[in-house]
């Protein structure tokens, strides 16, 4: 018997990403925990203030002008909180013992066993096949939510920007094309915006992949199927290309930083971001040529039956469709943050920038964006968590995120309550990480701001 | 003064909703205990002859306890029989985007092969058929709204499955339709046979055992291809006819009532890849109304067999065949001349067949009212009657 070993190149072959089954079951536990913790800490609380209240009482009993019990506003305040306790008590636990006699009676399995299951199914683009474990599967719809994510929320934020700026602008046309726009889809709901972007601009507007339109020589591929761009493939030596480029960018921040204190003793114009990109490419240049084309472009390819799509960069045409019609829709939002904000702020700074003479750019640049963006970035991250939460109405165009993952999964007879309990799990983790990272941001503009 | 007014309400107000949480969770509480205590000995009284009586009992015992609450009685167990009969109406589930099985029109009423037998469950309990509320389900919801409560019957061109049958707590009666899954693709493709289809993007519905199919089949025959995968066929149908897909798979009826509402000419490939049998389906742990629906569904099929129809069926109260006389809950005369009436103990009333085909039909009926339209013929299908060569075959009704 000849036994090969795994040679380095094979050792990719299965996906298994950042240990997934643990990755749920820590959440679960995470909840868990979180759920008993705060409960000891309500009743703790609770508890110490009674302490408190009796030992007040107990110190002043001769004091004439104590008022009885059941006028003391603290004890009042202590009743109150019971009742408060009391009723959420109550009403969990009658919508609990309800589904727990409804789940006996028909016999429903509770555990979580199921998380190590084949899922079988799979998804468009993703190496998860049938045998992979649900766990897996729910760690491949999560990362496909993080991708529109990833794309959708920074160019919802830059596009709710230019807009916000625009419905304030003097010139009269871009001031009504944007506020037309707003005003438009402002006022649609998010899924009917999905759905007539994927059907009316996307699914009907490019031809099928057997007819791609294939724009500039076949770099661009455009089809209702898939799109495919040009993109950037490393060759030989691309590892020690990649370490220089970051050297290279290292290198680049260095000479900004000088160029600073240059600016800071001197008074001399510091152009660092000049000097920044310059320091940048030319380092890049010289490694390139040095080191014999390390990356090389890669052309996308269809092939003759318009099925496989090779090279390039690819892309879903759901997920073009969904994460275009989101941004559409949030930077609506954003854009009326964005010119709230700026009308706050007062007009004196306004003044005081044009009687420095900055120009138009340099009055938005230095002077009233940032002081906007510190009153909009609270509201932002509103924005933030809904573009996140709006993500799961992919589920009506045939995106594989992670809440359409969920309903493949009640296909294949996994249950629902544990599904939908991961699922809650799944937004809950991104809403409050989402939150965490724009109140930080949040925190460091605020400083600034003395 | 007025501050002192508030704070006695606010009192007052706390100290009810103290006393009511209270008294919330003693009566659910009590409620759980009687419950088990009433299933217990239903359980140990047997379930022979004693159906009647037992309904009777939970009916009465339950209003006395709780009064009005419904919902209570309605998510805490109980027979489902008796709550159908006593609100009067059977809650189905259904579909409504699926031409000839379920499907509903502009003015929201529903019709269709699967809601017909919404019709003949309700005309079998409740002896009227229109006494049917459909809630109209997408795939991956119905389980779960059937585990719920929600509904008391899901007729949703539903495939019978171990994996259903066990990890969904449903209980699958018998079989309305014998169906398999097949591929359908436009005209001008290229595609011929199922091997044709390497990495072609294959549309299929969320939610459905289709998927696991067509992930396990083409696996196994080494056919790559991508799922694009729909919540509802409103959005699957039009990515079909623009090509974002080209093949779109489903049940094969499925796929036939669709290409009769195209405007586009389409194929059917010849590949069946699975058994996908449709019926109704009960939750589990009420065996009392598993088997009234499953006799109310076997009777369209026994009246097929027996030749009696709508429109012939009042020809037959003078029948001399005693099991037809039986089946319709006719009298029947001994030799000492006392007419007695047959009672099978189903906890349905004796005319319900009868009702059953004056209201809705027979399997035929059925049958060519709903799918001869889309195109589909019974002559010579799994679905036709086992004395003609197919699989409806149902015991007898004695």
């Amino acid at each position: 018997m000849h036994y090969v070993s795994a040679g380095p190149g094979e050792a990719h072959g299965h996906t298994t990403n950042w240990g997934d089954v643990s990755m749920i079951r820590f959440l679960l536990a995470v909840l868990a925990v979180a759920v008993v913790l705060t409960g000891v800490y309500v009743v703790g609380r609770l508890i110490y203030d009674i302490v408190q209240l009796i030992g007040e009482r107990r110190r002043s009993k001769n004091d004439a002008a104590l008022p009885p019990l059941w006028r003391d506003v603290k004890a009042l305040g202590i009743a109150a909180q019971i009742g408060v306790l009391a009723i959420i008590v109550a009403v969990i636990a009658y919508l609990r013992s309800n589904f727990l006699t409804r789940a006996e009676d028909i016999g429903l399995n509770l555990s979580f066993d199921f998380l190590d299951q084949p899922a079988g199914i799979s998804i468009a683009d993703n190496p998860l096949g049938p045998n992979d474990t649900v766990s897996e599967a729910l760690t491949q719809g999560f990362l496909n939510t993080i991708r529109v994510i990833l794309i959708g929320i920074p160019a919802a934020l830059i596009l709710g920007t230019l807009i916000g700026i625009a419905r304030l602008s003097s010139n009269w046309v871009l001031q009504k094309l944007a506020t037309g726009y707003v005003e438009f889809f402002r006022n649609i709901p998010p899924l009917v915006v999905i759905i007539v972007m994927w059907r009316v601009v996307f699914l009907e507007g490019f031809p099928r992949s057997q007819e791609a339109w294939k724009p500039l020589g076949g770099w661009f591929i455009f089809s209702n199927n898939r799109f495919a761009f040009p993109s950037l493939l490393g060759q030989d030596n691309f590892d020690a290309f990649r370490l220089i480029l970051l050297l290279g960018l290292l290198a680049a921040a260095a000479v900004a930083v000088w160029r600073t204190r240059v600016f800071n003793e001197t008074g001399s114009p510091h152009h660092r971001v000049l000097w920044g990109v310059g320091t940048f490419v030319g380092i890049a240049t010289v490694a390139y040529v040095a080191l014999g084309a390390p990356i090389a472009t890669s052309k996308p390819a269809l092939d003759e039956a318009g099925r496989v799509f090779s090279g390039g960069l690819r892309m879903q045409m759901p997920y073009a469709a969904l994460t275009t019609a989101l941004v559409i829709y949030t930077a609506t939002h954003i854009a009326e943050i964005v010119r709230g904000s700026i009308l706050a702020v007062h007009r004196g700074q306004v003044e005081a920038a044009n009687a420095l003479a900055l120009s138009g750019f340099q009055r938005y640049r230095f002077v009233v964006l940032p002081q906007a963006m510190r009153i909009a970035f609270p509201p932002l991250i509103n924005q933030f968590l809904n573009f996140s939460k709006n993500s799961s109405l992919a589920i009506a165009i045939g995106f594989s995120e992670v809440t359409s993952l969920v309903n493949d999964l009640f296909g294949q007879s996994q249950p629902a309550p544990q599904l939908i309990l991961i699922l809650m799990l799944f937004y809950l983790t991104l809403s409050l990480v989402l939150s965490a990272v724009g109140n930080l941001i949040n925190r460091r503009l605020q400083v600034v701001g003395r | 003064m007025r501050k002192h007014w508030i704070l006695r309400l606010v009192a007052v107000f706390l100290g009810f909703t103290l006393l009511a949480a209270a008294c919330g969770n003693d009566s659910s509480d009590g409620d759980a205990v009687e419950q088990d205590g009433g299933d217990t000995g239903g359980d140990t009284g047997g379930d022979g002859g004693d159906t009647g009586g037992d309904t009777g009992g939970d009916t009465g015992g339950d209003t006395g306890e709780d009064g009005g609450e419904d919902t209570v009685d309605l998510v805490q167990g109980g027979s489902v029989l008796a709550k159908v009969q006593d609100a009067g109406v059977v809650e189905c589930g259904g579909n409504d985007t699926l031409p000839g099985f379920g499907i509903v029109d502009a003015d929201g009423a529903f019709s269709g092969f699967d809601i017909d037998f919404c019709g003949v469950i309700a005309a079998a309990v409740l002896g009227d058929a229109s006494a049917v509320n459909v809630t109209p389900l997408l795939a991956a919801q119905r389980f779960p709204t059937l585990q719920s409560g929600e509904i008391d019957v899901l007729i949703r061109n539903t495939t019978w499955t171990a994996s259903r049958d066990g990890n969904e707590q449903a209980n699958f009666l018998h079989t309305t339709f014998y169906d398999g899954q097949g591929f359908m693709v436009r005209d001008d493709s290229s595609i011929a046979t199922l091997a044709d289809a390497n990495n072609a993007s294959i549309c299929v519905l969320t939610g459905t055992t289709t998927l696991l199919n067509l992930n396990a089949v083409l696996a196994d025959r080494g056919i790559a291809f991508t799922p694009v995968t729909f919540e509802s066929n409103d959005e699957l149908n039009p990515a079909f006819q623009a090509g974002q897909c080209e093949v779109w798979t489903s049940d094969a009826s499925q796929l036939a009532a669709f290409a009769a509402t195209m405007d586009i000419p389409t194929r059917i490939l010849p590949e069946i890849i699975s058994k996908e049998p449709l019926g109704p389906v009960v939750a589990d742990g009420d065996t009392q109304w598993a088997q009234v629906v499953n006799w109310a569904t076997m009777a369209t099929i026994q009246a097929w067999e027996f030749g009696i129809n709508q429109e012939n069926l009042s020809s037959f109260t003078d029948s001399e065949d005693t099991n037809i006389r039986r089946f319709l809950g006719l009298p029947i005369v001994d030799g000492d001349g006392n007419e007695s009436i047959a009672e099978v103990g189903l906890g349905l009333p004796t005319d319900f067949a009868w009702n059953i085909i004056e209201q809705v039909g027979n399997y035929e009926d059925i049958f060519n009212r709903n799918l001869a339209g889309i195109g589909l013929t019974l002559a010579g299908s799994p679905n036709d009657l086992w004395t003609n060569g197919g699989l409806q075959y149902v015991p007898p009704f004695r």
